[in-house]
């Protein structure tokens, strides 16, 4: 028994080993990794899908235009939705498939992955989660998409115009929802209206029956919600058959086909950073029409910022290399600050000493199936 | 009026975890198989509906393939996973995480074919109009309350009037009398769970119209059974619907005193109360200690 | 890649102590718990607090989480002693349940949601451990004494009787074994490690939150003393490792398309569940251990 134990941890043992042998020998090979860390399976698995398309999509773009010396790799590994499955997915990225830039999305996941990504330099970027507490997190961890407060500091001269004097808030109770509410607590008063509920949610929570009823008690003008993944679509859908009529407000999260596909979604309004796949810049045009061409389909926000995370990478790394400089880590993020603007998809996007980006936001209504620009 | 409005969306939810947990109920009580695989049974019976509902089937024909889906599912578990383990007198346990592998299997198929989002069947049913000030009904309101008691009156007539549901009631209580009557133990387990698979489907096509459905379902869907079967009384079918509107009345009620977020845990809170009090269920029999 | 495999090597120590004290309610005490992320988040919480606010220390960390976890195990004693089988899974279900809202909402204590950020790295009576190679060290020193602990608390007359209660409690109470305390000193025990592997846990990841409590880290840890053997010695250890780097060890297979790589994972790994379920009912280093 103790024999066949033994042998058994022992083959496993090597097994692993053989095949990690292999894929170091791989990346020797001389090319650029980019690891993502993104849920691809479970409820959140929907934004997995979502960041990955948009990244492939700047990676044949980058290959097309030959921008960079050397080809660039795509490793993906999931991060399961929780802070261990970041924790060792980014300690494999960074020490296994030694990636230098990585693409990241959800806040625990980042969170526990951003000190291992800082001791080993590598850069991580998030386009996807908005929470506040994404800030800064470490020099290398940049974000390619505003944060919630920008998004909500735009909605309220909006929701001003429209008369709106009683606003409920429906928020998941963790640090983006508890932002969200603070923001509007403190803001809707200079907007002369006031906060007529609020009622917070568990990131697991699928029934809503109960809440609509108790927003409907509390007889507001507009309902903002803020919540992600696969629930928002369940919030739309239950309140609206429970008889809340009026308008529901978001943010970018709710940029995902779940909620664009779902009929009860027809007018709500959400924020997302300029998206205007009518620009005419020719970093916007290429990404619109190769996207159309290739999905049959508008891009979403999440598919830019992800497009515009590698992209990133290739302007930095192409300046890097003309420079005759390394690329890693700490040259990428002093060239970061150094150019600050950069031409991505959607306008030019700055970045401020945190590495957050400032791009314009606008307002947009679900119409069809189709995300309008009303403001 | 609030309160009038959330007794109604909590019946309306209660109803359908009843629906949900009476298949559950029924295997159990039966065969005493801890099918922790009737999530996964319930998630292919609803997209089994969705997509054939979807692709332009009418509506009766697409509740007929997810039922021929959630039998076949619940058959082959009981042939290739039940069976064998059995056999070999594994544990409660073991059965467990072997059900619980196949939840995830199955949730991982349907994300691979059917992608990872959320999706829900759209009807005019489900839209809530003012019936009185302040209290919204939807059509679907009536449709789950007759569904519901179609179920409850046909389960009761089979096991209380024919053969196979007698054999059915006494395979729980006594194994050994089902041989001396020469009914076959193993059959009548495969009909329980063939049944009780079955009973899934209205819960599911229900789910699939009211809050929608996605791939990682399943243990959410086992945690509601499992609640349901216990706080009704192991056993009892009827006992697991009764359970199960309680949970949806307590999960919608909590929301008027505490702070809306406890509503799920409150369903926990009682089923925790009557473990301790009343371990014996709603409707149940007495437990051995 | 060797920083890869002493995290993996970390985490498996970790997770072996979380199984191993598993086994001792499951496999010894025939209390069958939902519920032990719920006594490993105590741990990493009280241990991360400690770190936090006192002293980063592990010996101060471990021992506290795990007088913490032992005390609040009476919320998991109570129910054992009033029913048992899957009524006891129910009660211990809820318990997992009722947890995790309260992690989220004690946001003074666990950070809610947000979680504890920013563990400082551990020392051990004054030594820096922070190191990988030295925090393995330190974790499998842990895990050697819990395994003898263990070991030594079955061979003698506490565990003759858990084990006798767990055969059949008519005839432990006829022999006038005290049911009621056996069962509490055996979750206590057990709980009390699962916190000491919680503070482990703490000082690995730097960051503790809610999501790493959860019902399905309860089932996982669950399927680590399943599949692995109950009531042995070396099935949790095995079990525990095995379902650690089997996700570890599919991540390497290349032929996956980046889109797909979560549920092709998750596929293999339910379905190597069932099949070890199906072809070793008791576990990999498990006798037939018979009904219980």
């Amino acid at each position: 028994m103790i024999q066949r134990r033994t042998l058994l941890a022992a083959s496993a043992a090597s097994a692993a080993l053989l095949l990690a042998d292999r894929f170091s020998a791989a990346q020797e090979a001389g090319s650029y990794i980019i690891g993502t860390l993104f849920p691809m399976a479970g409820p959140n698995a929907e934004y997995g899908t979502i960041f990955t398309a948009g990244a492939q999509m700047a990676l044949a773009h980058i290959a097309e235009d030959k921008m960079l010396r050397k080809p660039v790799e795509l490793r993906a590994e999931d991060s399961q939705g929780t802070p261990q499955g970041g924790a060792t997915g980014m300690t494999k990225l960074a020490n296994v498939d030694h990636a230098i830039y990585t693409l990241i999305g959800f806040t625990g996941v980042s969170k526990a992955a951003a000190p291992i990504g800082q001791r080993n330099k590598v850069v991580m970027v998030n386009g996807g989660g908005v929470g506040p507490d994404l800030s800064g997190l470490a020099p290398l961890f940049w974000n390619v998409i505003p944060l919630i407060d920008k998004e909500i500091a735009a909605i309220l001269p909006w929701l001003k115009a429209q008369g709106s004097k009683r606003v409920a808030v429906l928020y998941v109770d963790d640090p983006l929802g508890n932002a969200a509410l603070q923001q509007m607590t403190a803001a809707l008063p200079a907007n002369g209206a006031t906060l007529a509920g609020s009622f917070s949610i568990a990131p697991t929570a699928q029934q809503f029956g109960a809440i609509a009823a108790k927003i409907r008690d509390s007889s507001p003008d507009a309902v903002y919600f803020a919540s992600y993944g696969a629930q928002q679509a369940q919030i739309i859908k239950q309140l609206r058959d429970n008889g809340v009529t009026q308008t529901l407000i978001t943010y970018s999260a709710a940029t995902i086909p779940s909620v664009r596909d779902l009929a009860e979604a027809d007018g709500l309004v959400f924020t997302a950073q300029i998206s205007d796949w009518t620009l005419t810049d020719p970093v916007t045009q290429r990404f619109v029409k190769d996207w159309r061409a290739k999905y049959n389909a508008d891009p979403t926000t999440y598919h830019q910022n992800y497009y515009n995370a590698v992209r990133l990478f290739g302007m930095l790394a192409q300046s890097l290399e003309k420079a005759d400089k390394p690329v890693d880590g700490e040259a990428m993020r002093a060239e970061l600050l150094r150019v600050r603007r950069f031409a991505l998809v959607g306008g030019e996007g700055s970045f401020d000493d945190n590495g957050n980006i400032a791009i314009p936001i606008q307002i947009n209504r679900m119409k069809g199936g189709r995300a309008e620009k009303i403001g | 009026m609030l309160l009038l409005q959330l007794l109604a969306s909590g019946i309306q939810t209660g109803l359908i975890y009843a629906l949900t947990a009476a298949g559950f109920a029924l295997i159990f009580g039966a065969t005493r198989i801890f099918h922790v695989a009737h999530g996964a049974t319930f998630a292919l019976a609803g997209y089994a509906f969705l997509e054939t509902a979807v692709a332009g089937v009418p509506w009766p024909l697409a509740c007929l393939v997810s039922l021929v889906v959630a039998v076949g599912f619940g058959l082959f578990m009981d042939a290739f996973v039940y069976r064998p383990i059995l056999r070999h007198e594994g544990s409660f346990f073991t059965v467990f995480v072997a059900a619980f592998g196949m939840v995830v299997v199955v949730q991982s198929v349907l994300e691979l074919a059917f992608g990872r989002s959320f999706v829900s069947y759209s009807s005019t049913l489900t839209r809530a109009t003012a019936v009185l000030p302040g209290l919204y009904l939807a059509p679907i309101f009536w449709v789950i309350i007759a569904v519901t008691a179609a179920i409850l009156l046909l389960t009761g007539v089979f096991l209380g009037r024919s053969r196979a549901g007698i054999g059915l009631r006494a395979l729980s209580e006594n194994p050994e009398l089902l041989r001396a009557f020469g009914l076959s133990a193993r059959r009548l387990s495969a009909l329980a769970i063939a049944l009780g698979s079955a009973l899934a489907v209205p819960g599911a096509v229900l789910m699939a119209a009211t809050s929608g459905l996605q791939p990682s379902i399943g243990p959410h869907v086992m945690l509601i059974s499992l609640a349901a079967s216990i706080v009704g009384g192991i056993g009892s079918l009827r006992g697991a619907v009764a359970a199960g509107v309680l949970l949806g009345v307590t999960e919608s009620l909590v929301v008027s005193i505490l702070d809306t977020q406890w509503s799920e845990s409150a369903g926990f809170v009682l089923l925790f109360g009557f473990i301790l009090f009343r371990p014996r269920g709603l409707l149940g029999q007495p437990v051995p200690r | 890649m060797t920083a890869y495999l002493l995290n993996l090597a970390t985490l498996s120590a970790i997770f072996g102590i979380l199984a191993v004290s598993l086994n001792m309610l499951v496999g010894y005490a025939g209390i069958f718990s939902m519920a032990h992320a719920v006594f490993f988040g105590l741990g990493a919480y009280a241990g991360a607090q400690i770190a936090l606010q006192v002293i980063p220390d592990v010996l101060l960390a471990a021992i506290v989480a795990a007088l913490f976890a032992a005390a609040c195990s009476l919320c998991l004693a109570l129910p054992a002693l009033r029913v048992r089988g899957e009524y006891f899974v129910a009660a211990s279900l809820g318990l997992q349940m009722l947890a995790s809202t309260a992690f989220s909402q004690a946001q003074a204590l666990t950070g809610g949601i947000g979680g504890l950020v920013g563990i400082p790295p551990p020392m051990l009576l004054g030594l820096d451990v922070s190191s990988a190679p030295a925090f393995l060290v330190v974790c499998l020193a842990f895990l050697a004494l819990c395994l003898i602990g263990i070991r030594l608390l079955m061979r003698g007359s506490f565990g003759r009787s858990l084990m006798a209660l767990r055969d059949s409690e008519s005839a432990a109470r006829a022999f006038g074994k005290d049911v009621a305390q056996l069962k509490t000193q055996a979750v206590a025990v057990g709980c009390a490690m699962a916190g000491l592997a919680g503070a482990l846990f703490a000082f690995q990841e730097a960051f503790v939150n809610v999501e790493s409590f959860t019902l399905e880290q309860s089932i996982l840890v669950l399927a680590m003393v399943i599949i692995g053997g109950v009531g042995t010695l070396a099935g949790p250890l095995i079990g525990a490792v095995l379902l650690l780097l089997l996700p570890a060890g599919l991540s390497f297979l290349p032929f996956i398309p980046p889109t797909d790589i979560g549920s092709v994972q998750q596929l293999i790994y339910g379905l190597a569940m069932t099949l070890l379920m199906i072809f070793r009912p008791a576990g990999l280093a498990g006798r037939s251990v018979g009904q219980r």
